[in-house]
């Protein structure tokens, strides 16, 4: 369990770095926290010709731009506890990271590398997909945008290009009467979520105004509600009706089954979680309002 | 019976091993570096079962650096031979590296060295195996189903070995019983997972014609005695010596194949040779344990009383018989156990290993006694609910009391205290049995309280293995111990330890017996060169019977000392205490001698010496276990809480009431107990290595393989009673593998009570929770 | 093959390694540090931890041409031959330790947080204590003599048992 060879070159600036990787294509990965990709190495599930390593960048911002949270690729998950921006704005995204991994984990490992990672069952990419993240993505040919629901393409799999690597995320701010959660379930603390929902609702005094819900480790990629969305608009935070919303979600989503987890509990989890996560919301709504 | 001056046994000495063990000075496997070493990476089988149709090595040729590569072909002949002298068994040998037929996913099948680690990795993924497959035996209903083809030529079917025990009259019981109560038990298939992977070093010196092999190993002379035959050469020869060691629990107490192959590589090469084996290779080739089922009828009276016990054996064993333990281990093991502590009068077990395209099952932990546990006290609850008994009264109707007691088997149990260990832990759990109950009127979060009772063989000696006719007919363990001329001691321990403690609680035992401090006694262990002849650290027998050899040559050595001191302060040798560093008159302890100079007398100054008395301070005692072992019992209890709607188990509370007789070291106790606990909530709740239907391996790291984390694990209570045995010299009992035995059966039935339903299988992992509470969610 | 300048348990070396070599594998050979261990060799297990810049790190997800320029500390440095550091004393007197292979990754991991603790004169939560270890995993002794090691070398060094 040692990784096959490779060739490694540190970045000096996005542009080398940007340079390197469209050199070297689909033969390339980028290097950043190594909490993902590294173990895939040693294991030779992943032997990438050539690495490299993005760590002196930067783009280790996180920053208030306009109307978006701005997050550079390079933020390690720790650094979140401490941001006031997001525990105020992204509650859902405080409450996700603090299911993430181990201390030593959370402290090295990226936000660009997890989600260029695209662990079906990571919080970090569900959370992109809640908030209708726009990920930033950049080659030598320029810079692209992907909305989070179009990046997440299978497990492990994403719409990145060879030579592409992500530099950040943007987070639209959801508007100031917003309220979130984010409940998950694993065997042990850290490990793969056997389902996992975020839930961002934005209200007014005493209604949800509109809502978004996702879900992590049902399916290969993170998946919305849409319909249980569209249904809880109007429900009075004091009664969001969140078990009927859990059962339509559990309904509609399908679950995969494992020797994790059968199809069946994941289904009854995600109806419980989605109406815990969603009554934790109004509840942490209503002491705002 | 503790020596004359007991201060040492006991106390709550600090460990001497700990200095390097916390500096980074110790030297486990891995760090063994010789010049000019090879290392070896062994190219195993993807296959779960299939022939050989080509082993293509010629990419090999074409790299760019050193390489070396044997296969089945160049190994013929050399093989892992676990063979029990019944004429019923069906034998099977693993040759070092695969020869025709592959057997599990696994399977050795091509050894590549190089000169660098990296390099023979690289080196081993240019060997090409192409296998034509097999039927795949991949459950246990295949295995015993007889229209499925043998994964061996010749055998009949995919049965090892398939016996029988029994004893009284089991009819009279089923006549006499008011309630039959019959029962299917399932415990998964796990590991024990020491976190130091295996490993082997060996190097032959030309110079003394001496073969060194160094293995993270729990059985140094076995091993020996194990390459010595294999390769045809003499023991005096080989030396094998088991550097610090990385946890082992059982997993490590077999001899391997990759001992053989590596001196044998070593030999082949004339160059050091070693193999680390990486975690993935750990997980799914080294030893897997459990995997049983166990199907039980229990007959019983009106009153309660347990008349007689029908029980029905399979244990999937794997591809091959291990050594030295062998395929029918663990079946034979849970066959011999489930009588238990309970005065049933009528017996009958038949009991079945089964071969399938799996990793080979060995000892772990517990070995069988896990599972007999699991499915002795989750009957004994069952029982209890259906005749409307509390599942304490139950029990303590049928505990035994009276002592030694002759089971049903024939075996004789030493005195416990089975009866006040069940009392003291239902009084300690009053409490959460009553939020128990409470806890019932809520769906949605269940509060349960589950116990289980049970006594562990230790240290049983040599009659107990010839019963078996396992490959070795012994369990005993010797020490031998030197006093220098300084009055400093060592000892030659036939143990290994790895984290149990030896080096200080056998200095603890020395010290006692020669009235000197435990610092001044250093305990060397796991190298054939310095230790007398043993079967190593395995069955619990590191305290009992280590212990006790140590305290009988030690007792030779006072007894020498005292001879001297009599001799020289002109009383009597019986009138001689030693303590505190000095040899003084009982009577008059201003009468003195330090024991350091009745040494240098003995070694240097024999003029000094009463007239006859041989020279030299050194004894050696080969303590062989009891016939039927020595007892240790215990009581596990565990508090869970379960929000039903999420399956979320949360572990409350896990009590042990243990009596392991006299302690030698609490401290090291209470760290085994507690240790042992945690392996055993792993089996209960988290630890599955599990197959899919083609025997592909899916939990291959530790991403999938979950063992218990910090964040999970309640602190563990720990409750002593203390009933010496008279069958060893100290009156200690073994203890090391006790505490992983109890908490499947403990988690089950509180599980069990929580949720108002009956377990019949582990690991209760949410899913598995989640199954089980169906019916609190339908209401 | 790069050439990297280490500076390790407090001595700067320049060392020429494979770009894929493990800061694990280098630092147990070419430094000679047998007390960094390897457990799972895919970031799982904490056995393998040291401090890089002053961080807890994983030696095995990390390759050793990452850390040209670094300080690196080992559990070799930090309370020397005689195992003096607090946290070193307190594994030993609370029986944190068996098998002593997942050891020094336990203490690598948690001599920072324990110096945090300590820093902040506070004493906290067996939970919070058990949180911070839950990245290693420790087959022998159930944790509870490690949770009880973390006590005690805070607590003897702000003097006091718990958080006001």
């Amino acid at each position: 369990m040692r990784p096959a060879a490779f060739e490694y070159h540190k970045a000096t600036s996005l542009e080398h770095a940007l340079t390197l990787l469209q050199e070297f294509g689909e033969d390339g990965r980028p290097l950043a926290g190594g909490q993902s990709l590294v173990p895939m190495m040693n294991l030779r599930l992943a032997r990438p010709g050539h690495l490299v390593d993005i760590n002196g960048l930067g783009l280790d911002s996180i920053e208030e731009r306009g109307d978006v949270l701005h997050i550079g690729a390079l933020v390690r998950h720790q650094r979140y506890f401490d941001d006031p921006i997001i525990a105020r704005r992204l509650p859902a995204f405080l409450e996700a990271v603090h299911w993430i991994g181990h201390p030593t984990i959370r402290r090295h490992g990226t936000l660009g590398g997890s989600i260029s990672h695209a662990d079906p069952t990571a919080e970090l990419p569900a959370i992109c997909v809640l908030y209708d993240a726009q990920i930033l993505v950049a080659s030598t040919a320029g810079e692209r945008r992907i909305a989070a629901a179009d990046f997440f393409a299978n497990a492990y799999v994403t719409t990145l290009e060879p030579g592409e690597m992500v530099t950040g995320v943007e987070f639209p701010f959801p508007p100031e009467n917003n309220s979130g959660a984010f409940l998950e379930q694993a065997e042990r603390r850290g490990d793969f979520a056997l389902a996992a929902i975020g839930v961002s609702i934005n209200h007014d005094t005493s209604t949800i105004t509109s809502a978004s819900i996702v879900c992590a480790g049902a399916r290969l990629v993170p998946t919305r509600a849409p319909e249980v969305e569209a249904a809880l608009v109007g429900r009075a935070l004091s009664a969001p009706e969140a078990r009927a919303a859990g059962t339509q979600f559990s309904e509609n989503i399908n679950p995969v089954g494992d020797h994790a987890a059968s199809a069946d509990y994941r289904r009854g989890l995600i109806a419980e979680l989605t109406t815990r996560a969603i009554e934790r919301a109004c509840e942490k709504a209503r002491e705002h309002s | 019976m503790n020596g004359e001056n007991p201060r040492q046994i006991g106390a709550r000495v600090q460990r001497f091993e700990d200095t390097r063990l916390l500096t980074g000075s110790a030297r486990y496997i891995d760090d063994i570096r010789l010049p000019n070493m090879l290392h070896l990476t062994i190219a195993r089988s993807q296959m779960a079962h299939g022939k050989i149709v080509e082993i293509d090595t010629s990419m090999l040729e074409d790299s760019d650096f050193p390489t070396w590569v044997f296969t089945g072909e160049d190994t013929r002949g050399l093989a892992l031979r676990a063979h029990q002298d019944y004429p019923e068994m069906q034998y099977s040998e693993q040759p070092l590296l695969a020869l025709d037929t592959v057997r599990f996913v696994g399977d050795p099948v091509a050894a590549v060295l190089a000169e660098d680690p990296y390099l023979a990795e690289d080196a081993a993924e240019l060997v090409f195996v192409d296998i034509d497959p097999l039927p795949v035996v991949a459950t246990m209903d295949q295995a015993r189903d007889s229209t499925v083809p043998p994964i061996f030529e010749g055998w009949k079917n995919n049965t090892f070995i398939e016996r029988q025990m029994k004893g009284g009259d089991l009819e009279a019981a089923r006549q006499a019983a008011a309630h039959v109560i019959k029962r299917t038990y399932r415990n998964q298939r796990q590991t024990g997972v020491p976190m130091e992977c295996r490993g082997v070093v060996a190097h032959f010196n030309d110079a003394d014609r001496v073969l060194t092999v160094w293995s993270s190993t729990q059985m140094p002379h076995l091993v020996r005695t194990y390459i010595a035959e294999e390769l045809d050469l003499p023991e005096s020869r080989i030396r094998v010596i088991a550097p610090d060691v990385g946890g082992g629990f059982g997993i490590k107490g077999q001899v391997f194949g990759e001992e053989v192959l590596v001196a044998w590589l070593a030999l082949k090469t004339g160059r050091p040779v070693k193999w680390i084996e990486d975690r993935r290779e750990h997980l799914i080739a080294s030893i897997h344990a459990r995997d049983h089922e166990h199907t039980l009828e229990a007959y019983v009276a009106a009153d309660g009383t347990v008349l007689g016990l029908k029980a029905d054996i399979s244990v999937d064993v794997g591809a091959y018989s291990t050594y030295p333990f062998t395929a029918a281990g663990d079946p034979g093991m849970a066959a011999k156990v489930l009588p238990g502590p309970y005065t049933i009068g009528a017996y009958e077990a038949t009991f079945r290993a089964l071969a399938s395209n799996k990793c080979p099952l060995g000892t772990y932990r517990g070995v069988a006694r896990p599972s007999a546990v699991f499915s002795q006290e989750r009957l004994m609850d069952e029982i209890a609910r259906e005749i409307g008994m509390d599942p304490f009264e139950f029990r303590l109707k049928n505990i035994i009391r009276d002592f030694p007691y002759k089971n049903v088997l024939g075996f004789t149990y030493d005195p416990g205290s089975y009866a006040e260990s069940l009392e003291k832990m239902q009084a300690l759990l009053a409490d959460d049995i009553a939020a128990a109950s409470a806890s019932k009127q809520s769906k949605d979060k269940r509060i349960g309280v589950g116990f289980a009772c049970f006594i562990e063989q230790t240290a049983h000696g040599t009659p107990d293995f010839t019963r078996r006719r396992v490959p070795i007919e012994t369990g005993y363990v010797a020490a031998r111990v030197e006093m220098n001329p300084d009055g400093e001691v060592v000892i030659g321990l036939g143990l290994q330890s790895h984290g149990q403690g030896h080096e200080t609680v056998m200095a603890q035992v020395a010290a006692d017996a020669l009235g000197i401090d435990p610092a001044n006694v250093f305990v060397r262990h796991g190298d054939t060169l310095t230790s007398p002849y043993s079967v190593g650290t395995w069955g619990s027998r590191g305290g009992p019977l280590g212990g006790g050899a140590v305290h009988m040559a030690s007792l030779q050595i006072a007894d020498k000392l005292k001879a001297i001191a009599g001799h020289l302060l002109q009383a009597e040798a019986g009138d001689i205490i030693l303590a505190d560093g000095k040899a003084a008159l009982a009577n008059d302890p201003s009468r003195s001698i330090e024991i350091r100079k009745l040494a240098r007398a003995a070694l240097r100054n024999l003029d000094q010496v009463p007239e006859g008395m041989t020279p030299g301070l050194v004894a050696e005692f080969s303590l062989d276990g009891p016939k039927d072992g020595t007892y240790a019992n215990a009581v596990h209890a565990a508090v869970v809480e379960i929000d039903v709607p999420t399956s979320k188990l949360t572990l409350k509370r896990f009590v042990v009431v243990e009596d392991c007789g006299t302690i030698l070291n609490p401290m090291i106790v209470d760290g085994q107990v507690r240790g042992g606990v945690v392996q055993g909530i792993g089996s209960a709740l988290l630890e599955h290595f599990v197959y899919d239907s083609e025997g592909q391996p899916l939990t291959t790291s530790f991403a999938d393989y979950l063992m218990p984390l910090a964040p999970e694990i309640p602190d563990v209570e720990v409750h002593h009673i203390e009933t010496p045995t008279p069958l060893t010299p100290l009156g200690a009992k073994g203890l090391g593998e006790g505490g992983a035995i109890g908490p499947a059966a403990a988690i089950a039935n509180a599980v069990s009570d929580a949720l108002g339903t009956e377990v019949a299988s582990t690991p209760l992992n949410a899913s598995a929770i989640w199954d089980l509470s169906a019916h609190l969610r339908s209401a | 093959m790069s050439d990297i300048t280490l500076t390790v348990n407090g001595t700067k070396r320049t060392v020429s390694v494979e770009s894929r070599r493990l800061l694990a594998d280098v630092l147990r050979t070419e430094f000679d540090l047998a007390g960094v261990h390897i457990g799972c060799a895919h970031g799982a297990c904490g056995c393998c931890t040291v401090d890089l810049d002053g961080q807890p790190r994983l030696s095995c997800l990390t390759f050793a041409v990452q850390c040209d320029g670094a300080t690196i500390n080992t559990v070799e440095s930090l309370g020397g031959k005689q195992a003096e550091h607090p946290l070193q004393q307190a594994f030993k007197s609370e029986h944190g330790l068996q098998c002593g292979y997942c050891t020094p990754g336990f203490i690598m991991t948690l001599a920072p947080y324990v110096d945090e603790m300590v820093g902040r004169g506070e004493m906290p939560s067996d939970a919070d204590i058990r949180e911070a270890m839950s990245g290693n995993i420790c087959r022998c002794t159930g944790y509870q003599g490690i949770v009880a090691a973390v006590r005690k070398a805070i607590s003897d060094q702000i003097g006091k048992e718990t958080t006001p």
